[in-house]
Formats: C-alpha cells, sequence, structure tokens
C-alpha cells in the first residue's frame, strides 16, 4: 500500500495530528494538489502539494472538477481541517529515507484503519477515503472493509453480528432448498414410514413392495415441476462453471491445485456460482463470474479472524450478488444495445477519454479503428480482473469499491487511465499493435494508474455526474 | 447419485420394430451414468442407440444376439454396490428364483440383473436382490405373449438405491419405485 512511488516525505509521517486521527491518514492520501498544472503524468520532479481534505473529498467530486482551487472552500465546508500546503524535499534525500518511511507510513495506515474499524458507529466516507489509497493485506482489515463497502456489514458495529447470523443462516436455507442433490431431495421427503416398517425385519424374503411415483417425481421425468428435469437443466450450466472454475488463476495454488484445501475452494465458489445461476434464471451463469468471484472469495477465506473465514462461502455470496448487482446488465445478451448494457458503458468510456484527451481518443476512434469494444469489453464486465496479476487486482479494487460514485463509475475512470498511461504508445501505434497493447496490459505502477484515474476529469455530459450536481444544489 | 438404466431383451428387428415412442421421448442422453443390458438388442443399430444414450454400456450375451462376442455374465461396482448381468435363459428353470439366487451367489453381487422371461421382477432374498427389467419393446418371450414393455432405472447413492420402474401400460407410462438399503456389513449376512 505505497502512498507514493518515490519521493516520500520523511516527516510527513511523523508529523502528528494527536487530536484528528483522521488527518494522518489524509497525509499519506495525496492526490487533490496534484492537479495544478492539469498534468496527468505522476509527480514532477521534487515538487509536490498535499492537502488534508478530510471531509472535503465528497464536496470535492460534487463540484465536478479536482482542482486544488477547492482547497481554501475546504475549510470552510468541511469545517474540519486547515488545509496544509508542503513542498518537498529534493530526491535524494528523500529517497534515501524513502523505505523507511514507507514502512513507517503503511504501519500508520494499518493501526488508522484497525481504529476506525473497531468504532462503534464506522464513518463509511472515511473509510471510503482511507480504503481508496490501498488496504493492508494479509490480516483481516481488507475483508472487513470490503464487507462494509460493499453494504453486507452496516455501520454500525453493534448490528453486525445479526446481520452476519441473518445472512449466513439464509444463505444455508438457500443451498439447502436449490442445491440439493434430486435422490437426496426424494430421500428426506420419501416414505419414511414404510422405510422403518420394512427394515426392522431384515430377513424378509420375497418380491420387493413397489410403490407409486407421483408428481412426474422419477429422474426421466419431463415435466417442468419435476425436482429431477429442473435439475437436469442445470447440468449444462454446471459443466460450465466447472470448466471455468479449473482455469481460474492456474498460478495460483489458493484456486487450482490438486490439495483438498484448493478443491474445497473450487467447491464453495461452485455452490456459489450455481446458486446465483438458479436464483437469477435470467442470466443464470456467465463465463468471467468466476473471476468476479475469485478476488472476493480469496479475500475473506483469508481472513486472519477464524470466525470469519469460516464463514467465506456465505459472505462471498452475499458481496458478489451486492457487486454484480450493478454491472449485471452486462452480462445480459439482450440488454447489450439498451441503455444500461455493455454497449452503452463503452460508449461511456469513449466520451470520457474524449473529454480527456481529445487527440488520443480521435486517433483510437478514427485513425486506428481501435473501438472500446475490441478491448474493454473485458476490461469492464470482468472489472479488471483478467488484465493484472492477483496482487494489483486486489490493490485495484480497493479503489473501485471504495469510490462513493460507485464501482462503475471508477472503474470507467481506471480504464480511461489505462489508456492514458500507455498515450505515446498507441499514438505510434496502428490497428493491430494498439489491439496487441491493449488486450496484453503492459506492467505498469499500480500506484501511478490509480494517480490518473483520480485526476481524470469526469465527462461533463454524461448523466450520472449531471444527476448528482443536481441533487447537491 | 448414479443413475443406471438397465434394460434388455428388446428383439429388435426380429420380434419388435422399435421401442415404444413414450419410451424414447424419455430416454435422451446426459442424465444416465450407466446402461445394463440384458441382452438380446439384437443388432448393431441397437447397440449403436444405446451407446448413444450413454457411453458406458455394459452387455452380457441373449442367445438370439447377432454380435458372439458380448460375454455371458458380467460383473460391475458402481458407488458401494456389486451388480452382476446375466441374459437368463443360461438359468435353468428360466425365471427360476432360487436357481437365480445361486447364480447370485456364483457371481458375488448384491444386486443381480437378468431378464429373458420378459417380465418385471424385483426379488428380494438372503443373498441379494434380483432384478429383471423385462423386455423394452414388449417383445413376445418364449413363455408368453402378453407382455408389456417395461425397463429399469436405479438411482444408487452410496448405500441405498432407488428403483424406478417404467411400463408401457394401455398406452401409459407408469412409473413405480422400490426402495432398498445395503446394511454396512454384507448382505448375505443375515440379523442372526
Amino acid at each position: 500500500m505505497l502512498l507514493k512511488a518515490k519521493f516520500k516525505l520523511p516527516e510527513r509521517a511523523r508529523r502528528a495530528f494527536p487530536d484528528r486521527l483522521g488527518s494522518l491518514v489524509a497525509a499519506g492520501f495525496e492526490d487533490r494538489g496534484e492537479e495544478d498544472g492539469g498534468s496527468d503524468q505522476a509527480l514532477e520532479l521534487g515538487e509536490e502539494l498535499e492537502t488534508f481534505l478530510p471531509s472535503g473529498f465528497g464536496s470535492g467530486r460534487e463540484l465536478g472538477g479536482y482542482n486544488g482551487d477547492d482547497d481554501d472552500d475546504q475549510g470552510r465546508r468541511g469545517g474540519l481541517v486547515e488545509p496544509k500546503v508542503v513542498l518537498a524535499k529534493p530526491n535524494k534525500e528523500a529517497q534515501v529515507s524513502a523505505s523507511v518511511s514507507e514502512v513507517i507510513a503503511a504501519d500508520d495506515k494499518r493501526s488508522d484503519l484497525e481504529y476506525e474499524l473497531s468504532q462503534k458507529e464506522i464513518n463509511l466516507e472515511k473509510l471510503q477515503r482511507n480504503a481508496s489509497s490501498g488496504l493492508p493485506d494479509g490480516g483481516s482489515l481488507r475483508a472487513k472493509a470490503w464487507k462494509l463497502l460493499l453494504g453486507y456489514l452496516p455501520a454500525s458495529r453493534d448490528l453486525w453480528d445479526k446481520e452476519l447470523t441473518d445472512n449466513r443462516t439464509k444463505y444455508a436455507k438457500l443451498k439447502g432448498e436449490l442445491l440439493l442433490n434430486p435422490s437426496e431431495f426424494s430421500r428426506r421427503n420419501g416414505k419414511g414410514l414404510s422405510f422403518n416398517e420394512r427394515y426392522a425385519d431384515r430377513d424378509v424374503d420375497g418380491a420387493l413392495e413397489r410403490h407409486d411415483v407421483s408428481n412426474e417425481d422419477h429422474p426421466l421425468s419431463l415435466g417442468k415441476a419435476s425436482v429431477w428435469h429442473q435439475y437436469f437443466q442445470f447440468t449444462e450450466v454446471l459443466e460450465q462453471i466447472e470448466r471455468d472454475l479449473q482455469r481460474t488463476h492456474p498460478d495460483m495454488k489458493f484456486f487450482s491445485a490438486d490439495s483438498s484445501l484448493s478443491r474445497k475452494n473450487r467447491d464453495a465458489m461452485r455452490n456459489i456460482l450455481l446458486l446465483f445461476a438458479k436464483l437469477n434464471p435470467a442470466i443464470r451463469y456467465v463465463q468471467g463470474m468466476n473471476e468476479v468471484l475469485a478476488p472476493l472469495y480469496y479475500v475473506f477465506s483469508t481472513d486472519t479472524e477464524e470466525q470469519n473465514a469460516a464463514y467465506a462461502e456465505p459472505d462471498s455470496f452475499a458481496c458478489f450478488v451486492r457487486l454484480l448487482s450493478d454491472s449485471v446488465d452486462h452480462f445480459c445478451e439482450q440488454l447489450d444495445n439498451s441503455p444500461m448494457g455493455i454497449h452503452s458503458t463503452l460508449s461511456r468510456l469513449s466520451e470520457l477519454l474524449k473529454a480527456n484527451d481529445e487527440e488520443l481518443w480521435r486517433h483510437l476512434e478514427f485513425t486506428t479503428k481501435v473501438n472500446p469494444q475490441f478491448y474493454a469489453f473485458r476490461w469492464i464486465t470482468l472489472l479488471l480482473t483478467q488484465e493484472f496479476d492477483f496482487h494489483s487486482i486486489l490493490r485495484i479494487w480497493d479503489s473501485l469499491l471504495s469510490n462513493p460514485f460507485g464501482v462503475q463509475e471508477m472503474l470507467l475512470r481506471v480504464c480511461c487511465a489505462m489508456l492514458l498511461c500507455v498515450k505515446s504508445r498507441l499514438l505510434s501505434g496502428d490497428f493491430v499493435a494498439n489491439l496487441k497493447l491493449l488486450q496484453r496490459y503492459p506492467d505498469i505502477n499500480i500506484e501511478h494508474l490509480l494517480r490518473v484515474a483520480h485526476d481524470i476529469t469526469p465527462d461533463r455530459s454524461s448523466f450520472d455526474m449531471s444527476s448528482n450536481l443536481l441533487l447537491d444544489g | 447419485m448414479v443413475l443406471v438404466l438397465a434394460i434388455g431383451d428388446l428383439h429388435i428387428p426380429h420380434r419388435a420394430p422399435d421401442l415404444p415412442a413414450k419410451f424414447k421421448s424419455m430416454l435422451v442422453p446426459g442424465k444416465i451414468q450407466h446402461i445394463i443390458c440384458t441382452g438380446n438388442l439384437c443388432i448393431k443399430e441397437v447397440h449403436d442407440y444405446l451407446k448413444s444414450l450413454c457411453p458406458s454400456l455394459h452387455i452380457t450375451r441373449g442367445e438370439y444376439d447377432e454380435d458372439a462376442r458380448y460375454p455371458e455374465t458380467k460383473t460391475l461396482t458402481i458407488g458401494q454396490f456389486k451388480l452382476g448381468l446375466c441374459h437368463g435363459h443360461q438359468v435353468v428353470p428360466w425365471g427360476d428364483l432360487d436357481s437365480l439366487a445361486m447364480l447370485q451367489r456364483q457371481l458375488d453381487v448384491d444386486i443381480l440383473v437378468s431378464g429373458h422371461t420378459h417380465q418385471f421382477k424385483a426379488y428380494k432374498h438372503e443373498a441379494g436382490v434380483v432384478i429383471n427389467p423385462g423386455s423394452a419393446t414388449g417383445a413376445y418371450s418364449s413363455i408368453t405373449y402378453d407382455v408389456n414393455p417395461s425397463f429399469v432405472l436405479m438411482d444408487i447413492d452410496s448405500l441405498r438405491v432407488v428403483v424406478y420402474v417404467y411400463e408401457l401400460i394401455d398406452g401409459e407410462v407408469k412409473v413405480d419405485k422400490i426402495d432398498f438399503k445395503k446394511t454396512a456389513t454384507a448382505t448375505t449376512h443375515s440379523a442372526h
């Protein structure tokens, strides 16, 4: 969770505002001030501006711009903290103490987060801000933060236990109802009495009793109401899910090894996906949903708090449903050309790019004719899980989930940032080269990418932003 | 949950042209894991048809089968159950339960599936269970002309078997089921 790539001020970490822990964290959260100069590059050498905007973050957004000019307003609006501007030290000194301060800053961040999350009433806005600059790996902070950000856990701690048990029992019940093997089902409902009678007397030889089968409850039944028929309808879905699960993150032992733990993980994920498919017959299962589930399940089951890790499956199911509720329309083929569908989102991406860098946009759209649907389809539907390595995915998802305007909004920004970051290569490439580049996105410093994403000017002509403007007066 | 289809004595093309349409509409690929066939298909086309329903096909030789390579008896293990397969014309008197029980003890199986009589039977004796799936086409037998088409589908689930009997009576498919369990100790061990 590096706050800055290279230029770390040792002082920053030691600066103390004992009365306001929030601001210590905001210390690591530097980006606001960089809009000056409007460059989408990383930091200019030796110079950085930082501002503390604990509550100002939200209002900064609402004004629709990220320019530092709002600083003064923040003081009046947020009323919590005065803005502070600090000039950086020249590189050399900074670099020497860089790694130490990184560690200190990371520790600070962790303890801040722990403090935050141990409050009775969690300040979601603050959490969003903290999370967007990265959550610590390991421990249980990320799992908790994600659950809060996705709305699975309510903001007040007292309600956590109840919510969790409610959801977990609900899940178990759903599983029992929908994922049951038909033969188990018939066993449970089956003629209990005659069973016992017959087996009381093991020695009876003779013709076995025949019982009438009602309700079309036999395996070859073609009736819609039959448990068996419904079961077989989903075998195709099940096969698809199995196949995809085998291919999830083949480089990670957690998912793809032959060990019993790994198989257990795959089983859990299979249950989640199958349950989702059964509960949403309109979409059922689409290839790729396993990739969206993978980071969630990973984070929740590597939660160091035993209690939570044991319930990773129901928790991941609930959060998966929440996460997908935004983008579920992207998976539905019929909605492709509708305002909610994937094509409309892709054109929003185009518009966003146009609003931020018309030259690049023109080059892609017209000169090289690289349409977003050739590369961004997978970026958007799978929430960037296929473009980066696992660790980066978790970091990016920290930002995605903590955006107060929603995952999709941030997703578009990150996609746009991805384009901007390889701008020079794109400008010098033709259709083939660009497509190749974008479909196998090169390794990049994630923090830099996310910074660029933060700085992106939102597309003012888009519906969402304007509706937000209206709401906030 | 393993679905095993027990079927046999079709006598196609000599005594019957094809399976009844209602049976054919129910037998679709993808649901059944194993097929055990008592024999008397009689021709290769029927063999291919059964193979298309399920790749795992076990078959024993009936006296009218044109393919002489099928074995006389076969045993296989599915789940916790040992199944034995034999056409039944070799066991004399035909259809006699005691003689079949002897065969079952010889093969040392929990469930013996045999045919030839073209009559459905499911019988339990101390050595295990004998199932006769009857004739799936309703072909006449050496014993009687009055034959209802029938076949059997077994749902084997660890120690429990549910046997679904499909019979075509007066043009309608009638389904019955039979439950039995195997105790953890061998079924040959009677409770003393």
